[in-house]
């Protein structure tokens, strides 16, 4: 009993439940949902998002916000194309130069955070638009197309059975991520700055070194996000980051995160990419309007911070 | 006590741009002393307390450690050398367990070693078991209750070898019993040498824990660090506040004839209260008292209809009635409620003195479509303003900016304004100072005397025997008994310990059974 209680209180324990009755719902009306073809379609759609979603759940953890991280993804994303075409650079180098933008733009995001005061909301909200027209600048909003062979065949290759390979850095990212706010003391203090700043200072935490990491962390999930669509599409889109803004608060909201900071779960926020991703396809499956998908997802978004808040008054109610 | 200091700070003086907070204040610490550090809100206590902790550097003076001039150049430096402190707001994760609240501190000094809990664990035992504190270290600190939240700061600070430990206002959040516990934990630090410095509002707790003695007035020295043999109550007051105490005592009031105001029969809430029976008179000032999380803020929001009441009888003024939300309480029946949380839920900080002070009456005074003008506002709400001496440069004032006494007067005058006939005083005096605390008390009195009827809601036993007419003892979201108040303050304690007492019983033998 005691053992139940536990697990429902987990934070992925919800979103695991709604995952399994959607996919048996799903799968009860289509045949088709958990075809090979349509399982290769979700896993490549969850890597991405994944990261796109982990990119918004660091800034959430510290208590903040980054309406940039579709910027910074579509930036990386273009200088890793360009950095190829124009420059013919090696995959290897480019990919390198392509996290270091996005590095760079999270570190900036997070300096000028700490340093003007300003919140972030504004901050992000600034340098999306300031990032989003370097992007416009060098494309002139067109493509590269000049992807080499080794990207594209990364793009399109396949791990086992209807598994994609584009999934192995993800997988990856995921266990990292799991093991930074669980152990490494970075996790932590990012965790600890999002939950009471003030009590972290007096803690010995540098709260400006604190922020600033998030940021460029933020930047670099983001970045590596933008490399693997340009890989999946096999062009260097400028409109890549584009959409990503709803979904990067979504899926971590869905998987539990508090918006006011620290407390996210790596692995209910995955579980709140995969809700989204069954839903979308579903959508598309049961062939309705897909402009109907936004709704839906803002739907599920209110539905979660509800949830949220139900959950997190029960346990008071308790401890008095 | 020949004995050297381990800490001597010497005319400290500290700027702010626009006030000097210290003028040449002289503190010296010694080891195995209980230290009290005594001022009115504003003396200076705080700014002393950030400038012996590192938050703050002293604009003039020098400061000693172990008879060697030192600086402090951040709170960590402050730490590293043996200072400790425990804020009067909570610091903690709630989220984080208590081993790694208790030594975040030394994790901060690497970003990406990666933590080894049991480590952590193990190590935070000794530390907890100085305390006392019987909890599992893994524990989340969400979990514990407000005073081992405390114990559990206290423990973080003596892991930092802190050879100095400054309390600001611990016990301002602890139920008497706890207070104890918290007394017994800190003789034994400073029999084993530790230096502490005690802040408190409570002069009952610096006279029976303080050895000596440093009390500020106006940035300076009332008394710099004396003993506090043959100091008494009195002799502290006057050092504060630079006159004697003046507030009346506590006085008989005969209200047994006048009408009930508000009557509860039988009353049970949707959170949990069952078969509460109260009642108020006219003019008559009614205790509820009980410790912390008993559910007397909630029975008094229950009153109010914010929280439904699922049985038994509620009446106001003879009538019974049934209170579907505040608006209907406020308007329709003449009820006030004063929030304990005067910064969440009593004022508005942003806005303005008279806007704040006008909420209740706006739909009274509200005109043609609905509109208000200021002027209206400002004529009704004035007379109580001035009668209250709030002081504020203009109504236009944000409320923000006014001291904690000020903003206490306005969250009254505004009810005053209202107008209304019964008022809930929830923990009227949390943060407020002496001086205010005291005029706060002729104030209430006077209401009371004025036909105003008042449900006090305190953890202040002085406080209650100080107002009260009658004590309704409160635990467990029931009411345990009545005590009428007879001004003899040992009696009514014992009475009211009685009553809790007999519920509480049972529940310390349940925790000791299900916890073996």
């Amino acid at each position: 009993m005691l053992q139940i209680s536990r697990l429902s209180r987990a934070d992925w324990f919800g979103p695991l439940l709604a995952t399994i009755i959607a996919i048996v719902l799903i799968q009860s009306f289509s045949a088709t949902f958990l075809s090979a073809y349509n399982i290769e379609i979700l896993l490549l759609a969850i890597a991405v998002n994944a990261l796109v979603a982990y990119a918004q759940m660091i800034i959430i953890a510290i208590g903040q916000m980054n309406l940039s991280v579709g910027a910074i993804g579509g930036l990386a994303a273009i200088s890793f194309a360009g950095a190829m075409e124009v420059w013919g650079l090696p995959a290897p180098l480019a990919l390198v130069f392509a996290l270091f933008i996005g590095v760079l733009a999270g570190m900036v995001n997070g300096i000028l955070i700490r340093i003007t005061g300003i919140s972030a909301f504004v901050i992000t909200l600034a340098t999306l638009s300031i990032y989003k027209g370097i992007n416009l600048g060098i494309t002139e909003a067109q493509p590269f197309y000049g992807i080499p062979e080794s990207v594209k065949s990364f793009g399109s290759a396949i791990l086992v059975g209807p598994i994609p390979l584009l999934v192995a850095p993800t997988i990856v990212v995921t266990l990292l991520l799991w093991f930074m706010l669980r152990r490494l003391p970075i996790g932590r203090f990012i965790l600890a700055v999002g939950s009471n700043d003030h009590a972290a200072a007096l803690s010995g935490i540098s709260v400006s070194k604190t922020v600033i990491a998030a940021h460029a962390i933020s930047g670099l999930l983001a970045a590596i996000a933008g490399v693997l669509v340009v890989a999946r599409l096999q062009i260097g889109q400028p409109s890549i980051g584009d959409d990503w803004l709803i979904l990067s608060f979504a899926a971590p909201v869905i998987g539990g995160a508090i918006l006011a900071g620290g407390h996210v779960s790596t692995m209910a926020t995955m579980l709140g990419v995969v809700i989204v991703a069954i839903i979308t396809q579903a959508l598309v499956l049961f062939s309705i309007d897909p402009f109907l998908v936004q709704v839906v997802l803002g739907a599920m978004i209110l539905a979660a911070v509800g949830l949220n808040r139900l959950r997190a008054r029960q346990p008071l109610k308790g401890s008095m | 006590m020949t004995q050297t200091p381990i800490f001597r700070a010497q005319s400290i003086e500290k700027a702010f741009p626009g006030v000097l907070a210290l003028k040449g204040v002289d503190i010296s610490l010694h080891p195995g002393s209980i230290h009290a550090l005594l001022g009115e809100n504003g003396a200076g206590k705080s700014t002393l307390i950030k400038v012996i902790t590192g938050v703050h550097q002293p604009t003039a003076g020098t400061m000693y450690l172990d008879g060697a001039e030192t600086r402090f150049t951040s709170p960590r430096d402050a730490i590293a050398k043996g200072i400790g402190v425990v804020h009067q707001e909570r610091n903690l994760f709630p989220r984080f367990s208590v081993a790694e609240n208790i030594f975040l501190e030394q994790l901060a000094t690497s970003y990406l070693k990666p933590v080894n809990y049991a480590q952590l664990n193990r190590d935070a035992r000794p530390w907890l078991d100085a305390l006392e504190l019987d909890i599992d270290p893994a524990t989340p600190v969400s979990e514990l209750s407000v005073a081992r939240m405390q114990l559990v700061e206290i423990a973080k600070a003596l892991s930092l070898k802190s050879r100095v430990l400054l309390l600001d206002e611990p016990t301002a959040s602890l139920t008497s019993s706890e207070t104890d516990r918290l007394f017994t934990i800190l003789r034994r630090l400073r029999d084993d040498g530790t230096s502490l410095v005690f802040v408190s509002h409570k002069l009952e707790e610096v006279q029976e824990i303080c050895d000596r003695v440093t009390v500020l007035r106006d940035g300076a020295n009332a008394c710099d660090s004396r003993s506090m043999d043959g100091v008494d109550r009195d002799q502290l007051v006057q050092m504060m506040i630079g006159r004697s105490e003046g507030a009346a005592a506590w006085r008989h009031r005969d209200t047994a004839s006048h009408p009930e105001v508000l009557g509860l029969t039988g009353v049970s809430t949707v959170l949990g209260h069952r078969d509460i029976t109260l009642s108020v008179r006219k003019g008559e000032i009614v205790g509820l008292y009980g410790l912390i999380g008993v559910g007397r803020t909630e029975l008094a929001k229950s009153i109010m209809g914010q929280f439904a009441v699922t049985g038994g009888e509620v009446r106001v003024n003879g009538t019974a009635v049934q209170i579907g939300s505040v608006a209907e309480a406020i308007h329709r029946h003449g009820l006030g409620y004063i929030s304990e949380d005067r910064k969440g839920e009593g004022l508005i900080l942003q806005h303005s003195v008279l806007a704040n002070a006008g909420v209740p009456i706006w739909r009274k005074l509200a005109g043609a479509l609905g509109s208000l003008s200021d002027g209206r506002v400002q004529q009704v709400v004035t007379p109580f303003l001035n009668k209250l001496e709030v002081k504020t440069p203009s109504l236009a004032q944000t409320v923000g900016n006014l001291s904690g006494g000020n903003q206490q007067k306005i969250s009254v005058a505004k009810w005053l304004a209202a107008g209304v006939s019964f008022l809930i005083v929830d923990e009227p005096s949390v943060g407020i100072d002496i001086k205010t605390k005291a005029y706060l008390h002729e104030l209430l009195r006077e209401l009371a005397d004025n036909g105003t009827a008042i449900l006090l809601i305190s953890s202040d036993m002085p406080e209650m025997i100080a107002l009260a007419d009658r004590i309704a003892v409160m635990d467990d979201y029931r009411i345990r008994g009545e005590v009428p108040n007879t001004g003899v303050y040992d009696d009514i304690s014992r009475k009211i310990m009685n009553h809790i007492h007999g519920s509480e019983v049972d529940r310390t033998e349940f925790a000791e059974a299900s916890n073996p």
